[in-house]
């Protein structure tokens, strides 16, 4: 959406609520209301009016309201449409009943009807999905959930592969995603709190969380924190993270997202608050540590040490990511000293031809790399091959041959952006990347001192980072033992028995005691128990 | 006083950081030859003595930072007075240790730049992080502490492993007898580092068990005092003793020598990674210590607007106090143990020790009486 | 807190691009020096040759690609003058490259200056430059100028200081006749009172001038060859002798550094018909103080080794006939290692650090000792040696198949 398009609307709209417009009350005559309809959508021709005439003793006149394409189309011409001409004996059924009432209670054989007295309930439901039911003489007007429509069908995500897991992804579709994770936790104290964010867009913006292991003070802050939005539009979720996190300046994410219900689901039952945006795969949840951005599904799926080994590679490859460049720049033009001589012969002979000096040389690769990185994504998929050809060519044959870099430096670019994708997180991949390029500049000027420096000031940074108050680096700093078993590695689960200590601060026990499994004491198969559990 | 809070593992994370920073940096008690070692262990022990005098007198006003204290015991005005001196002594202590810092990376990496560059460089990084306050250090001490332990474990291994270590360098033990140890003690080990202690004072009341201030203290010592003692050593078996007193930086000396499996060599990245990271935290929290003093002093509301401009003094004086290494080396051998180090460390706290009792008790017996 | 921030930030990035190149070099600029030689020349001024590496021809695709060495791996300058640093400044007129002596592994001097000088006034400013690595191998010029093996190409190491570090170190692990040494191993020795530091010597022959071109390695046999000769002896940091063979094997025995050596042993008449391969030995020094106030050494040694060739036929399953090798073995390294005392105790240098051994075993009488150690009280030491050798296994082999043919 462009921003003159929103400066557009917001007046537009505001001159509306001055009116009174849209809390105005319905109209007894039918004909009134949809004019004032007709006048309001400007005859948008997506918005279909359906004149009915029902068979009481009045002949009553009924209008079927609903915006084409999010509506389910054969639930209304099978339980509206169809019940309301073809019901002969409405007469007899009415009794003493206004016609809109029996509607409501014996014609209709929809889930969900609600009465609605005043144009902005209409207007809202309307444009959600349901289907509005004006009947003449009445102030009031019926709406029947009808929503549906086209919808993507759940497939697996393609931003978070796991090898053993799940393979279902969120959808577009809000209830199918609060759907997905309750199919995975059955369990009342699953809540699930709705509000509407975005003046013009209205979209619908849902909380979960289990009662009893969240913590209520989180809760209530993210609830405040969503609360105070004041924006016409969100059409994803990242308009929220941008609008709720704590440290708006950091290029760190403190806001999780995820497209997978199981990860939403793990992280309910830890005590986080998930927040669903109508319209985006993509689920926040908070509050989010440091180390859970280098958390995947296949830690926990797959055995403890592999897991634990797996997530610790993928630390020290994200430091990779961030230094690998930058290390060179600094070794190569302060450091010499400390490169092995063979080594050192080696890489100078390699630079003698290039006729720019390292760092420039750095920034060279690192920018053609993120070049082709975006137009990776960017590119339809057929001519993708094309360019990953060009790419592979231009960088790795042709520009090493020409003497425009070294091939140590292709090296290390292509260490770099391989290692930068072992991040799962994409929001800190990102970090990395952008972190990486000022670090560069600061190999170039101090030479390893900087790093160094660079290195502790981004801990600090790290260090003062909340995520809704939860410090950033928990459990690493401030050393949480208990949460120690969650964090850089993963202790198996019979070990790992309490959920993170500052996140769900009441009921912290998850596992039971004595869960270690063993060896059978003999061949009648009665399991050991072990002492000190 | 800012509100925050650490616990008691945070605090002797920043001890142990703290303290290490000068064995990193500087040769210690080398006046004893072979046995600084002994000298320093000694030292550990006088500086445990000194911690309990600090100990006492915090735990007679366990709630307020000494500079708050000082006036409560010596009078408004004289206390006032003695806290602005302490400030003084502490924002001289950081610029000291900059400078060591910074010659030290102009001599061995830097020679063509100028020492003010790499002096405000590594003090924008502090002014950052003394700005965020002490909870955030006391983190950042957490994680760092890990790394810094885990090079100091890799540099160990590999000095034992290239066999460099050649323990007769050590021998004979006290060739020169107790005398010259406990002069060493008492001139040099006892203030550097163990008497610096005072500085965590004004870091105390910011401790949320503050029973358990006495154990992470002494173990923070204990630990530290211990692993120097072995840093010390081993620069001396691999060294020489004669070697280490004449270098300037003898650790760097010792990692330089590293040579394992014809790869393992030219380590002397691991030196400055160690360096940087413990030098930091020294400073920091000498800073730290005056900014929160003088805010304390003179009831300033936001502390952390007094960081640049105490900063840029900080920086300034680091590079005005001394013209060349040599005078500033001599300057902290000769005249800051005795003028600084001595009063500050030892006969201030003491007195005003002395001086709580007796108010104290005077005011219990009056409480006993009434 | 804006203001604040965008300030922090201007400072930040500005001090970094300000700085930009104050202490930084590409590598394309520096010339890497792999040996530095230094002599003597005859108007008493010091001649430096320094061994510049050329990257491109050691290890650059021009090498594969022409498949062969056109142009040298290494090139040499030389200058004349009074001080290093001077010395060091000046090359500057002759290289388009900063000299770069951060990877230096080797330095060679001549024997004339440190027969002459000795090697205390080359010493300071190599240990006070903080790019020189004072891990670099040093070895002396025997018969020969430094300038011409810093000089000399070499067939199978490209980098001639390779050669030579490379030389000093497998021979040092194989033959025992000479030994690496650092420059930061000399310098503690130079400056005790209780120990005398040893050089390796080089030595070349052939000749030295076709050895400079490439021609000379393109033949199995270069014109001009450098090899490990013997071990230079110090007093007061002055060349006083330099011992070969045996001598030289037998300082090394008592210095504790064989790492693994022969032993040849007589049998009936016949010479040096059984070989013992040491395997691994420990040497300890013990020193004490007569009550008549005489020094007293006891050298303990305890080898352990294999048989490695008889040339006489004699039963290796007899344990008795074993002890009777074992005694003879332990016989020759006692001789050899005393008669390499008596040659440094002539020389009065007291080279194995028997000095410091005892000034750590009695501090005090050596406080009376220490000034006239090396001329008065080192040549007086009685030596007391003792050798224990054991032949652990004896090859493939128990018997040498000369035994069936008598």
């Amino acid at each position: 959406m462009s921003f003159r398009l929103r400066k557009f609307f917001r007046p537009n709209q505001k001159a509306a609520e001055k009116s009174g417009h849209t809390t105005e009350p319905l109209n007894s005559s039918l004909q009134k209301n949809l004019d004032a309809l007709n006048n309001r959508t400007g005859y948008s021709s997506d918005i279909i009016i359906r004149k009915l005439e029902i068979e009481d003793n009045k002949k009553t006149k009924v209008a079927i309201i609903f915006v084409e394409g999010i509506v389910d189309s054969r639930s209304i011409n099978d339980f509206l449409v169809h019940s309301l001409v073809s019901d002969g004996d409405l007469q007899d059924k009415q009794a003493d009943q206004s016609v809109l009432d029996t509607i409501a209670d014996k014609v209709v054989s929809v889930g969900i009807v609600n009465r609605i007295h005043d144009w902005k309930k209409l207007y809202e439901s309307l444009m959600s999905g349901h289907t509005i039911i004006l009947v003449d003489g009445m102030e009031q007007g019926l709406a029947t959930s009808t929503k549906g429509g086209e919808k993507r069908s759940i497939e697996e995500p393609p931003t978070e592969i796991s090898i053993r897991g799940p393979r279902e992804g969120f959808t577009e579709n809000i209830r199918t995603n609060t759907a997905l994770v309750r199919r995975r936790i059955k369990n009342p104290d699953v809540r699930v709190k709705s509000m509407t964010i975005g003046q013009v867009t209205n979209t619908n913006v849902e909380i979960m969380y289990i009662e009893g292991i969240a913590n209520k003070k989180i809760i209530q802050e993210v609830c405040d924190r969503l609360e105070r939005i004041d924006i016409d539009s969100i059409l994803e979720s990242g308009y929220i993270e941008e609008l709720i996190e704590d440290e708006p300046v950091s290029p760190f994410p403190t806001i999780h997202f995820t497209e997978r219900p199981d990860v939403v689901s793990g992280n309910i039952l830890e005590g986080r608050v998930a927040i669903f945006v109508n319209g985006t795969p993509f689920v926040l949840h908070a509050p989010s540590l440091f180390v859970q951005f280098f958390q995947s599904v296949d830690d926990y799926y797959s055995r403890a040490y592999i897991g634990s080994s797996l997530r610790f590679l993928r630390i020290m490859v994200f430091l990779i990511s961030l230094y690998a460049p930058a290390t060179y720049v600094a070794a190569t033009t302060f450091h010499q000293e400390m490169i092995p001589t063979q080594l050192l012969i080696v890489l100078s002979a390699q630079r003698e031809a290039v006729p720019f000096p390292a760092v420039v040389e750095a920034f060279i690769m690192e920018i053609t790399f993120e070049i082709l990185r975006e137009a990776g994504i960017r590119m339809p998929k057929a001519v993708g091959q094309t360019v990953s050809i060009v790419g592979a060519l231009v960088i790795g044959q042709a520009a090493v041959q020409a003497g425009i870099v070294s091939p140590a430096m292709v090296i290390i670019v292509a260490i770099t952006a391989i290692a930068s994708f072992t991040t799962p997180s994409y929001s800190m991949a990102i970090a990395a990347r952008l972190i990486r390029f000022f670090l560069m500049v600061l190999a170039a000027s101090f030479g390893f001192y900087g790093l160094i420096l660079s290195f502790i000031v981004i801990i600090v940074h790290l260090c003062s980072l909340r995520s809704f108050g939860i410090p950033y680096m928990s459990p690493l700093a401030p050393f949480i033992p208990a949460d120690f078993g969650d964090s850089i590695i993963r202790l198996p689960w019979w070990r790992d028995k309490k959920r993170p200590k500052l996140i769900g601060t009441n009921n912290t026990v998850r596992v039971g005691g004595n869960q270690e499994p063993g060896p059978p004491d003999s061949r009648d198969m009665k399991k050991k128990t072990r002492k000190g559990d | 006083m800012e509100k925050a809070k650490i616990n008691a593992s945070q605090l002797f994370v920043l001890i142990f950081l703290f303290e290490l920073g000068s064995a990193l940096l500087v040769s210690l008690g080398l006046s004893a030859k072979q046995d600084a070692w002994i000298a320093i262990l000694l030292g550990m022990v006088a500086g445990m003595v000194l911690f309990f005098v600090y100990l006492s007198l915090y735990n007679y006003y366990p709630d307020i930072l000494p500079t708050e204290y000082m006036q409560k015991i010596v009078g408004r005005f004289f206390g006032k007075f003695l806290a602005c001196l302490y400030i003084v002594y502490f924002m001289y202590i950081a610029a000291r240790v900059l400078r060591d810092f910074g010659e030290l990376l102009v001599t061995f990496a830097y020679n063509e730049t100028p020492l003010f560059i790499i002096n405000a460089v590594l003090f924008l990084a502090i002014v950052y992080t003394v700005r965020k306050g002490i909870e955030v250090m006391a983190r950042t001490g957490e994680i760092l502490f890990v790394v810094l332990y885990f090079l100091a474990i890799v540099g160990f291994i590999l000095v034992v492993v290239s066999g460099l270590i050649e323990i007769n360098n050590l021998k004979p033990v006290l060739e020169e007898g107790m005398g010259t140890v406990l002069k060493t003690v008492i001139t040099e080990t006892w203030y550097v580092p163990f008497g610096e202690i005072i500085v965590f004072t004004m870091i105390f009341p910011y401790v949320n068990k503050p029973r358990k201030i006495k154990v992470a203290c002494l173990s923070a010592l204990a630990l530290s005092g211990i692993n120097i003692t072995i840093t010390t050593a081993i620069s001396i078996s691999v060294l020489g003793v004669d070697l280490v007193s004449r270098s300037q930086f003898p650790l760097l000396n010792t990692i330089q020598a590293i040579q394992v499996a014809e790869f393992l060599e030219r380590l002397d990245v691991f030196f400055m990674v160690g360096l940087i990271m413990a030098g930091f935290f020294k400073i920091s929290i000498y800073f730290y210590a005056a900014v929160t003093g003088l805010s304390n002093v003179f009831n300033t509301k936001e502390t952390s607007k007094l960081v640049y401009p105490l900063g840029f003094v900080v920086l300034f004086s680091s590079m005005t106090i001394a013209s060349s290494y040599s005078e500033h080396i001599r300057e902290g051998l000769q005249f800051v143990p005795l003028y600084m180090h001595l009063p500050f460390q030892v006969i201030i706290p003491s007195l005003l020790l002395l001086i709580a009792f007796i108010k104290n008790r005077k005011k219990k017996k009056g409480v006993h009486q009434k | 807190m804006k203001a604040n921030r965008l300030c922090t930030l201007v400072v930040f990035i500005s001090t970094a691009f300000l700085s930009g190149c104050w202490s930084n070099q590409e590598l394309p600029d520096l010339a890497l020096v792999s040996a530095i030689g230094i002599d003597k020349t005859e108007d008493g001024q010091y001649m430096n040759t320094v061994q510049v590496i050329n990257p491109g021809n050691v290890a650059g695709e021009s090498r594969q690609g022409t498949g062969g060495t056109e142009s040298p791996p290494v090139s040499t300058y030389m200058e004349k003058g009074n001080n290093m640093v001077q010395i060091q400044r000046q090359v500057s007129k002759k290289v388009s490259r900063r000299l770069y002596y951060a990877h230096t592994n080797l330095l060679v001097i001549g024997e004339k200056l440190v027969r002459e000088e000795g090697l205390k006034n080359i010493f300071d400013a190599l240990e006070r430059d903080n790019e020189f690595r004072t891990n670099a191998t040093v070895v002396i010029a025997q018969e020969s100028t430094a300038s011409e093996l810093v000089k000399t190409l070499t067939p199978i190491d490209q980098v001639p200081a390779e050669k030579i570090v490379n030389t000093l170190k497998v021979t040092e692990r194989m033959w025992g006749e000479n030994l690496n040494v650092a420059i930061r191993d000399v310098l503690p020795d130079l400056v005790s009172s209780g120990k005398e530091p040893v050089i390796s010597c080089f030595s070349m022959y052939g000749d030295a001038a076709t050895g400079e071109t490439l021609e000379s390695i393109q033949e199995t046999k270069p014109k001009a060859r450098m090899m490990a000769s013997g071990l230079g002896v110090f007093k007061d940091g002055k060349l006083v002798d330099i011992v070969q063979g045996d001598m030289s094997k037998g300082v090394i025995w008592a210095l504790d550094e064989i790492k693994s050596t022969l032993v040849s042993v007589d049998w009936k008449e016949k010479q040096e018909a059984v070989v013992y391969e040491v395997i691994r030995q420990k040497t300890d020094v013990g020193a004490e103080v007569n009550k008549d106030g005489k020094g007293k050494i006891t050298i303990d040694i305890s080898v352990e080794g294999d048989i490695g060739e008889t040339a006489v036929p004699i039963s290796l399953k007899n344990p008795s006939i074993l002890y009777d090798v074992e005694d003879k073995v332990e016989k020759k390294i006692k001789d050899n290692i005393q008669s390499s005392v008596k040659k440094a105790q002539d020389l009065q240098t007291d080279i194995f650090g028997f000095g410091d051994a005892i000034h750590q075993s009695n501090p005090k009488v050596w406080k009376e000792w220490e000034k006239e150690w090396d001329d008065v009280y080192f040549p007086e030491l009685e030596i007391n040696v003792t050798v224990d050798a054991f032949i652990r296994r004896t090859g493939l082999r128990n018997e040498p198949f000369l035994s069936s043919i008598d």
